[in-house]
């Protein structure tokens, strides 16, 4: 369903994306891990046109969409729930939600999907007309992730829903992705809670320093031990000699004075 | 660059670091020590409060509770130039290089806390004034000899690549003859090689008697170059200790692959 | 008390045209984060136009002013999509209000090429007689522009809470990225709050033009008064606009009638600067959160050219050559005069590069001190026979003074506050020159000031004056190039881009910036007196606003961070319209056009562009370096 290939983001000279490929099929959970600026969110973005790529094709269902304006891609289906909600702190969750649907070009529609959304989620249907600024962490990221689903997308990107949300959210979270999916709606999940996320998901990419590290079944990605090396640094790298340290040492002394 | 201080007394120690964001505590009763003319690696999971540490330790932030003391100092409320002043050098995570300056004169302002103002020296031109600035000039540039950013030197800094950039932001910050360095995420964005190189430098640092306090999530440049290691979680301290201990410290690895969500 | 009354009435109205234009301010400010300066320009262009239908096609009243408000916001909308928005992308938001500066000198000169510079009276929309309500008298027009706003309001309050497109606007206002999460065309959102804003200060400009008189250069005045009005209401909130209009409106008549019309001027300024200080979001406006100038990523710092020292020897060899020789080639003393006008602006100009191109720190109100300088030395030595060396000292003084002053009370604005902020000192100084009358003489000036003289001898024509001009600018130049590659150099250039990142290697930023701005007051002071001198006469227009952001448009367009630009543009500036003597009305309009056009496509100036050519010519770059590019998200 989507495709990435031999994408790059960035200047050639340091590139926040290199020469990523990846894939999802329909009706998968998909998930991105990987540590802090490791691209997870970068990639994210190039998917649903925040960014561009340097080089590199995206295509979603078969036709490409790395020329194609957000609102473009919006209207073919792929909605992006931002990394730290981004919901409209001034305005209330009935106004928030309609701006999910603004591109959309049924209008009739938007009115029966806004009552749909607010079935499904009961905590927006209490709060329709309550200014969003003062909602807690958890509660705006239900409704950054239901103005996502506004728009009926076929594609969800959902990047970093974890932070800032206490624990028993989190896990309640978790569980409307996997309810959503079961819906057919298609997820692409970046998430730094590592072990949270491949657990519910199908197949999972490793990104380290914009590069695919890492990838496949989900299952066998949780019990591999390159996972806990990458994050804890078990079996690290090479050793700095000794004499050449205090070379350093010693001209640095002189240089600094 | 004497960092070693008389006996017993730890370059930084920082007792009941308390901070709040409206209702969020991004840190939590935070207290630990650095002996001086070592290496110590802040290190946890995204949003653990580790930047905001080092915000304020340098004052950038005001603390709701608890202190800061530099070699027995305490230096909580001072001025980003007192805190300078005393050999506090930091660096930032997204390497704050001067845009409209060359690498060179990036150096060069590093140094700046060390210049003797020469005003009118300069204004007209004189022998001294202008020895002294080819002096610096040859300081900065043995500098940058040593970290092989000779090529860029008369180069505009935000042209440089990622890891030049870091590079550069950290020479910088030496230039200014730190007691205390403090290093923000300085591997971010590097590749093996230029962490390898970063690695040999910061213990370069430690051995020429600088104290190093370094956050990082790059787990094997920590390992490599760290005395001890300081664990944050959610804005509180859950362990500190040698690398290879806190390594295997199950709350730890907790802490950074999540926890196991029920099915 | 029935006199109280009429005054509160006149005040209202007044208010209310100053409501408007705050709320075509607040509407752009929300969008963009950026202050449009030109708002006031488009009131007039309304009027004007408004009249023009009025009296070339025979229209009654209302539908030529509403032909003048569409007329407005048509062309408002296509120079927005021309400049404003392409700008957004590139520039600062300090920046970008001395572009939209620019962009109002340019709709006065397009107002002064098409209209000329008479005023304009329009025929009231209804009966010309006033009402009588129970004694008082209101003028009908006061009831059109009370029912025009009111309506407006109700307009704008309806569009954005209950249209789709006004839920984008607020949501661009909000959170851009997040808006372009939602497919929503952030720079269309843009052109369209531009567009709208224009709109709205057209109707107050055809609604407000019968009870007073406009002509091509009033924008200013409506700006400034919208302005002082939304940094007093608070800027992002519009009942806080309104109510900014109506208090300012209703303080002004009370100021006028019970105090003094000169005076009222300053006291509107004083609150507006202890407000900026104070209370940078307004008096009204709680809890509504400045927002961050949200194009941190895409601004481009332009580099800070620097030529070969070989080859700066050269050009400065050449120059200097050219310059002795001027007096020798150039006969007409009309051409003469002009260049020694150019050489003597430049000292002030060296200063204010110091200020905006090294520090970074945006000053429009150099004039000001321009007008201190000019004003003491003239007065001591008309009023007291003082040597002229001793009167131009005195002015210096006193401008390092005032500098002093300003920056520790401006010391924690940034950028556009601080642009703000600077101004107002500007139009503060404005307000004094005119009103101090015993001192300064007054709007018709200061008159009888001798020629510079010293030690006896007295420059009193044009060419001993250039020769003068020319080695104190020769001096100046040597002096501030050593001085920029000292320490001190370098660590106006880190605070220029950078202030947290210098502070944390140990740099007194407060200590810099205060330096920068004395010497650069102390030399527009010097440049202000010696003015003074070779005009042998002095008026608050010479040395006003319009000379402030004239100075930055030289800056601009000569290239700042260079020293030796500014000299460039104050050339080109100043000679343009005495070359082409023809040209002379054209002048307005051309400063503003260049000062737009070199904003958004030579950021560097004319030198600097020159300058960055040679130096790439004369230095290959190493391998591994990227090209400098703008990202587009």
């Amino acid at each position: 369903m989507l495709e990435l290939s031999h994408v790059t983001v960035g200047y050639s000279a340091s590139p926040v994306l290199l020469d990523v490929s990846l894939s999802l099929a329909q009706g998968e959970i998909v998930t991105l891990v990987g540590a802090n600026g490791a691209g997870k969110s970068t990639l994210v973005k190039s998917i649903s046109g925040l960014l561009r790529p340097t080089s590199g094709e995206i295509r979603f269902e078969g036709q490409r969409i790395d020329g194609l304006s957000t609102g473009e891609r919006l209207r073919r289906g792929i909605a992006h729930v931002p990394e730290g909600r981004q919901v409209f702190a001034g305005m209330t969750v009935a106004e928030n939600l309609a701006l999910g649907r603004y591109v959309a070009a049924d209008r009739a529609r938007g009115r029966a999907r806004l009552a749909e959304i607010c079935a499904q989620f009961p905590l927006l249907r209490e709060r329709r007309d309550d200014v969003v600024g003062n909602f807690s962490g958890g509660q705006q990221q239900t409704l950054a992730i239901a103005r996502g689903l506004m728009s009926d997308p076929r594609l969800l990107l959902l990047d970093e829903p974890s932070l800032g949300v206490s624990p028993i959210l989190v896990t309640e979270m978790f569980r409307l992705v996997k309810v959503l999916r079961d819906r057919g709606i298609t997820i692409l999940l970046a998430e730094q809670n590592a072990r949270s996320a491949l657990a519910i998901a199908d197949r999972g990419y490793v990104i380290e320093n914009g590069r695919v590290a890492l990838s496949g079944p989900a299952a066998e990605l949780l019990k591999s031990k390159e996972i806990a090396e990458r994050y804890l640094g078990v079996g690290s790298g090479a050793e700095v000699s000794a004499t050449e340290s205090a070379r350093m040492a010693a001209r640095l002394r002189e240089c600094v004075g | 660059m004497d960092g070693i201080a008389p006996d017993g007394v730890p370059a930084l120690r920082v007792s009941g670091l308390n901070r709040s964001f409206g209702g969020l505590k991004a840190t939590s009763d935070v207290s630990f020590a650095v002996a001086a003319g070592t290496v110590t690696a802040l290190i946890g999971p995204n949003g653990a409060g580790k930047t905001t540490i080092f915000n304020l330790i340098t004052n950038l932030l005001r603390p709701d509770a608890g202190e800061v003391h530099l070699y027995g100092e305490r230096i909580n409320g001072l001025p980003p130039t007192g805190i300078a002043g005393r050999g506090l050098i930091r660096t930032f995570q997204s390497a704050r290089v001067f845009p409209g300056m060359t690498v060179l004169e990036n150096v060069l302002v590093g140094r700046h806390r060390l210049i003797r103002p020469r005003p009118l020296g300069h204004m007209l031109w004189s022998p001294a004034a202008r020895r002294a600035e080819r002096d610096l000039a040859r300081r900065a540039e043995a500098l940058l000899d040593l970290v092989a950013l000779t090529r860029f030197t008369h180069v505009h800094a935000t042209e440089l690549p990622m890891g030049a950039q870091k590079l550069l932001e950290v020479v910088r910050a030496l230039m200014a003859q730190p007691r205390l360095l403090l290093l923000d995420e300085p591997a971010a964005g590097l590749n093996d090689t230029e962490t390898a190189e970063l690695a040999a430098l910061v213990r370069a640092v430690r051995e020429s008697g600088v104290t190093v306090l370094i956050i990082e999530h790059n787990m094997s440049l920590v390992m490599n170059v760290a005395d001890q290691v300081v664990v944050l979680d959610a804005g509180s301290v859950i362990a500190s200790g040698p690398p290879e201990a806190v390594q295997r410290d199950p709350r730890v690895v907790t802490a950074y692959l999540g926890e196991e969500v029920a099915a | 008390m029935l006199e109280f009354v009429q005054i509160l009435i006149g005040g209202l109205v007044v208010g209310c045209i100053y409501a408007i234009v705050a709320l075509g301010f607040s509407l752009v400010y929300r969008v963009t984060g950026v202050i449009n300066l030109a708002q006031g320009g488009f009131c007039v262009l309304g009027a004007l136009s408004g009249y023009t239908a009025a009296s070339w096609l025979g229209w009654p009243a209302i539908p030529a002013a509403l032909l003048g408000v569409l007329a407005t916001t048509a062309f408002g909308t296509l120079l927005g999509a021309a400049s404003f928005v392409p700008g957004l992308s590139r520039i600062s938001n300090a920046n970008m209000l001395m572009l939209t500066a620019g962009l109002l000198t340019f709709i006065e000169g397009l107002a002064l090429v098409l209209w000329g510079s008479q005023p304009y009276a329009l025929p009231p929309f209804s009966r010309e007689r006033p009402i009588d309500l129970g004694g008082l008298l209101v003028p009908s027009q006061a009831f059109w522009v009370i029912g025009t706003t009111a309506a407006l309001l109700l307009g704008l309050w309806y569009l954005l809470a209950r249209t789709r497109h006004g839920h984008a606007l607020r949501a661009c206002a909000e959170n851009p990225t997040a808006a372009r999460l939602m497919g929503i065309s952030v720079s269309a959102m843009t052109l369209f709050s531009f567009g709208l804003a224009a709109g709205m200060g057209a109707l107050a400009g055809v609604v407000v033009a019968p009870t007073t008189s406009l002509q091509f250069d009033t924008g200013g005045l409506f700006t400034m008064s919208g302005f002082i009005a939304v940094a007093i209401g608070g800027i992002a909130s519009f009942p806080g606009a309104v109510a900014g209009g109506l208090l300012l409106g209703v303080l002004t008549q009370l100021a006028t009638a019970y105090v003094s019309s000169l005076f009222s001027n300053a006291i509107a300024l004083i609150v507006l600067l202890a407000v900026l200080i104070w209370r940078p979001n307004g008096l009204l406006s709680a809890g509504v959160a400045r927002r961050q100038d949200v194009r941190e990523e895409a601004r481009v710092w332009k580099h800070i050219t620097r030529l070969h020292p070989r080859s700066a020897a050269i050009a400065a060899a050449a120059g200097l050559a050219i310059a002795l020789a001027v007096p020798l080639v150039v006969t007409s003393e009309g051409m003469l005069s002009g260049i020694v006008i150019a050489a003597i602006l430049f000292i002030a100009l060296i200063g204010l590069d110091l200020v905006m191109g090294y520090a970074g720190q945006v000053s429009l109100g150099q004039a000001g001190f321009m007008a201190i300088g000019g004003y003491t030395a003239g007065y001591l030595s008309v009023q007291y026979d003082v040597a002229p060396i001793l009167g131009i000292l005195a002015g210096m003084a006193l401008a390092l003074l005032c500098s002093l002053v300003l920056s520790v009370v401006t010391l924690r604005l940034r950028g556009l506050y601080l642009a703000l902020a600077t101004l107002s000192f500007g139009l503060l100084i404005d307000s004094f020159a005119v009103g101090l009358a015993d001192i300064t003489g007054g709007p018709s000036g200061l008159v009888g000031i001798p020629s510079f003289a010293l030690g006896g001898y007295s420059f009193d024509s044009p060419v001993a004056t250039y020769y003068l001009v020319l080695a104190i600018d020769v001096v100046l130049i040597v002096l501030l190039a050593g001085l920029v590659r000292s320490s001190f150099g370098r660590a106006l250039q880190a605070i220029r881009t950078d202030q947290l990142a210098a502070a944390a290697l140990g740099v007194n930023v407060v200590r810099c910036k205060l330096v920068a701005f004395a010497i650069s007051a102390a030399l527009a002071s010097l440049s202000g007196s010696l003015l003074a001198f070779f005009f042998h006469f002095l008026s608050p227009d010479m040395v006003g606003t319009p000379r402030s952001l004239e100075l930055v448009a030289m800056l601009i367009v000569g290239g700042e961070g260079t020293l030796v630009g500014p000299l460039f543009g104050s050339v080109v500036l100043t000679m343009l319209p005495t070359v082409f003597q023809s040209l002379a009305l054209y002048k307005t309009l051309v400063s503003g056009a260049l000062l737009v056009l070199c904003f958004l496509y030579l950021p560097e100036g004319m030198f600097g562009a020159l300058a960055s050519r040679l130096d790439r010519l004369a230095r290959p770059r190493p391998a591994g370096t990227m090209a400098l590019q703008r990202e587009r998200a």
